[in-house]
């Protein structure tokens, strides 16, 4: 139409003239005025309002990435910077000794394992009495007892050190704090009281010179104490059974071991160097690689998403694995064998199940589901399944189990769509063809629609691991990584996961802090999670599609 | 060879059928196992709910739970006999009895008295949120379904819908927390609240919106063009009244959402304890910039911060019982209409 008009007022224009200037084109017979906003007609300015409200939704997600990224990125820098003065502050020094004592104790704990074992031998296999045994095990116990007492000197060095590093740091803490004090001051314009602030510049080499004077002291007492090791060991006496020698052979393996590695420390000591700066990279690794997330410590704060990030993923693990069947299960049953009626009935009632609100499951595996399956793992006829019986009440299959209620709604409701977007050419050419129901479901329809039902399940993981309120409530909050030696029965400790680290510690932390910094960091960590998944599960979607042409 | 099959198409059993209807019946215990946990945990609640919520006298519902403000819980022994009070009640009785002052009491706290705060500010921030995610998503929705053409813009917003649906409910609740609380400077407030759940609930709406814009046939939009009408003025009277109903059905999903998400509001919006109605504001503008208590966030507490026995159960089964069928009926109600609405609009 626009053109037609165009074509017209061409012509009009070239009509031949009398008079010499070309006289301005007439207006058309029929014309509508037109207001005009900044150069916009009114549909023009409607159409720039919507389209206003479309971009929203990019600009909240600009907005969410602009926000987590103003508040979290600081982490980085003061990370290091906690990094810089644990090293500078010889922190980092004193966990050497520390690390050695440490393993020396975890050898202690293996001692009273062996113990533990040797006196149910002896109850149990010889039947003898509680005090008979207990008799019969004081070789043992003297053993033990100069095994475990050769590291005192060692602990009473290193308790010495400890105090010695956290003054430093805290001398250390305190000349930062007055700093600020006086940087505030004189921001608000008291010249005289901030000269009046004492600062006492920290000065790491003479603060460490005592703490390095040391190291002879400590080489004397490593020599004396790995003769008293090696001393102790030969007391050893030999368990009962053949089992538990084989344990005390391991035991003096271990503990050969351990002493061969006692001089690597002493020269991580000596090339030990407090100047040395720390990499930018570092402070990233040990966020992304560091295993601990340890915070209001008195020695050294470490944020470590490992553990966290573990803990996601075993509940998330759980969860899918009992979700996925079920829910691929009853989006094929109602799809593909369900009676009419059943469909109608069944698949609000799926849709409702997702209504529930999480906190009220979250509520529901504390106050039942919880009690529940602790009971149900303590029939002696489920003792075979790993991990079973188990005392921990929330845990990794606590929060799992609710967290499947929560998936497969989603996965119902998407593998759903997938199967229903199959054409029934298809299944019906499977049936001419002769083919079984059951033969058509596994070999035609469910292949067909296996790249809908694969983003169903990535969807479905996207909302487990984002899920807050359930893991916060329900998977125990012990912030550690879980023990996997034992296998499967690792499904049966507590957890913390990244959702439930924010929601519990957000609360409490000072604004501003590394604390603070590092959670919104977890929640940055997520949200790049989360797009990811959604990305793939589209991608899966567009490039997998069948098209029938 | 003897006698003749009497039905020679007749299927006979074998073990292929046998095994087929044995994978029918799996798949049939995965559908009804999902049931069945569902309806646990509805039952579990609603049972041991009940007790709170409704008393064996006239009028069989117990009011003061729905119109008291959440109180300590004294059980204590005094002269032989067992007394379970309230905080109020408990200090009228100490005035009544001084003997009682000295009594030794457990005390539980929120385990007596109500919900009723609770209930107000889940109202207030259902409403609010809902308002502010209408209003956009509706308004981006005929963007998209109207006016758009296909392209690279268009693309680009649907990915940003896509991937916003995808994001974890506590990062809206961190982005919230850092934008309107901090950056803004709206500390905790019913507006922090408001805004972090709309922008949460908006991919929700739009696609519950363009699905509908999407049903009202071409037709209609053609017709009031020839017939002259501007487009804005063919959305406004022949597009937007048809779409509006199935606009607002599918958008009390979202309400369902919104009602139930504990992590946006923990720390933009909601309060432990509060001890204020929201409406007890000296200026009508304080009105938004106050936090409230909400329902599924005094759960959280009195479900992870007090102790599990018979006196605090009756208030942590009644509130989600309370919250339950709060939500639930919002479920309901949108999954009914919806298929009502389904089969009435078939143009």
């Amino acid at each position: 139409m626009r053109g037609a008009l165009g074509v017209f007022v061409a012509e009009s224009m070239s009509e031949p003239t009398t008079t010499a200037a070309p006289a301005a084109p007439s207006g058309f017979a029929i014309q509508k005025k037109r207001l005009r906003l900044l150069g916009l007609t009114v549909d023009d300015t409607i159409k720039a309002f919507f389209g206003g409200n479309a971009i929203v939704a990019i600009v909240v997600l600009t907005l969410i990435t602009f926000f987590l990224m103003r508040e979290g990125l600081g982490f980085f820098a003061q990370n290091n910077q906690s990094l810089q003065v644990y090293r500078q502050a010889g922190l980092e020094y004193v966990d050497f000794i520390r690390a050695q004592v440490d393993d020396h104790t975890a050898l202690t704990r293996y001692l009273s394992d062996l113990r533990l074992r040797q006196l149910t031998a002896l109850t149990e296999g010889r039947k003898l009495s509680l005090d008979e045994a207990n008799a019969a095990l004081a070789k043992f116990d003297e053993f033990s007892d100069t095994f475990s007492g050769t590291v005192d000197p060692m602990r009473s060095l290193l308790s010495d050190l400890t105090e010695q590093a956290t003054a430093i740091k805290t001398k250390f803490i305190v000349s930062g704090d007055k700093k600020e004090e006086r940087a505030q001051l004189l921001a608000e314009g008291k010249t005289a009281e901030a000269a009046a602030v004492k600062i006492e510049e920290t000065d790491f080499a003479a603060e460490l010179k005592p703490l390095l004077a040391t190291l002879p002291a400590f080489k004397e007492a490593n020599r004396e104490f790995s003769r008293a090791l090696t001393a102790s060991l030969a007391g050893a006496p030999v368990p009962p059974t053949a089992e538990l020698v084989a344990r005390m052979e391991r035991l003096k393996q271990l503990t050969r071991d351990y002493l061969a590695s006692l001089p690597s420390v002493e020269r991580s000591l000596e090339t030990w160097d407090y100047t040395r700066p720390i990499p930018a990279w570092k402070t990233v690794s040990s966020f992304v690689f560091g295993r601990q997330w340890l915070t209001a410590s008195f020695w050294q704060d470490w944020y470590g998403v490992i553990p966290l990030f573990v803990g996601s993923l075993m509940v998330s693990i759980v969860a899918l694995t009992l979700a996925v069947p079920l829910g691929v299960g009853a989006a094929i049953y109602i799809n593909q064998i369900a009676s009419l009626r059943e469909q109608r009935v069944i698949k609000p009632c799926i849709e409702f199940i997702s209504a529930i609100p999480s906190v009220v499951l979250g509520f529901f595996g504390i106050a039942v589901l919880g009690q529940a399956l602790r009971a149900l793992s303590q029939f002696s006829w489920l003792s075979w399944v790993p991990g079973f019986p188990y005392s921990e009440r929330l845990n990794i299959l606590t929060a799992g189990c609710l967290l499947a209620l929560i998936a497969v709604p989603t996965i119902f409701t998407l593998a759903e769509d997938a199967l229903n977007n199959v054409p029934r050419a298809l299944k019906e050419a499977s049936f001419a063809l002769g083919a079984s129901r059951l033969q058509t479901i596994v070999r035609i329809i469910v292949p067909a629609s296996l790249s809908g039902i694969i983003s169903a399940v990535l969807l479905g993981l996207g909302r487990v691991v984002g899920e807050t309120m359930v893991v916060l409530l329900c998977a125990g909050n012990r912030i550690a990584i879980p023990d996997f030696t034992d296998g499967l029965s690792v499904v049966t400790q507590p957890v913390h996961t990244m959702t439930g680290i924010i929601a519990q510690e957000m609360g409490e932390v000072v604004r501003g802090s590394i604390h603070y910094r590092a959670l919104f960091v977890v929640g940055l960590v997520l949200f790049v999670l989360s797009l990811m998944i959604n990305y793939a599960a589209q991608k899966i979607v567009r490039k997998y599609r069948i098209s029938i042409g | 060879m003897s006698a003749p099959a009497a039905h020679l198409l007749k299927s006979q059993p074998n073990a292929a059928r046998h095994s087929e209807r044995a994978t029918f019946w799996l798949f049939r215990a995965a559908t009804y196992l999902v049931l069945a946990c569902g309806l646990g945990v509805f039952g579990t609640i609603f049972l041991k709910g009940a007790g709170t919520v409704f008393t064996a006298e006239v009028p069989f519902i117990n009011t003061t739970f729905f119109t008291d403000a959440p109180e300590s819980l004294y059980v204590f022994e005094f002269e032989g006999k067992k007394y379970e009070m309230g905080d109020n009640e408990f200090r009228a009785f100490k005035k009544k009895h001084p003997a009682a002052a000295t009594v030794k009491s457990e005390s539980y706290v929120y385990s007596s008295g109500g919900i009723f705060p609770c209930i107000v500010g889940t109202v207030l921030l259902v409403v609010g949120s809902m308002t502010i995610a209408l209003v956009l998503g509706v308004c981006a929705a005929i963007y998209i379904n109207e006016y758009a053409r296909d392209g690279l813009f268009i693309r680009f917003v649907r990915l940003a819908i896509l991937n916003l649906a995808g994001v974890p409910s506590i990062v809206f609740g961190l982005f919230g927390f850092g934008m309107f609380v901090i950056y803004f400077g709206w500390n905790v407030s019913l507006i922090a609240g408001w805004f972090t759940l709309a922008f949460m609930v908006l991919p929700v709406v739009i696609t519950a919106s363009e699905e509908s814009l999407k049903a009202v046939p071409k037709g209609f939009r053609e017709g009031s063009l020839a017939l002259g009408a501007t487009k804005w003025q063919t959305i406004r009277l022949n597009v937007v009244p048809y779409a509006l109903p199935g606009i607002l059905t599918s958008s009390i999903l979202g309400i369902a959402r919104v009602a139930g998400e504990t992590a946006p509001i923990m720390f933009t919006a909601a309060y432990v304890v509060r001890d204020k109605l929201p409406w007890d504001v000296a200026k009508a503008g304080d009105l938004f910039f106050q936090g409230v208590m909400a329902l599924p966030y005094h759960i959280y507490v009195v479900s992870s911060k007090i102790p599990q026995n018979e006196y605090t159960e009756r208030v942590q089964y009644g509130t989600a019982f309370v919250f339950l069928l709060v939500v639930a009926f919002i479920a309901a109600s949108s999954i009914i209409l919806r298929n009502k609405l389904r089969s009435r609009y078939k143009w």
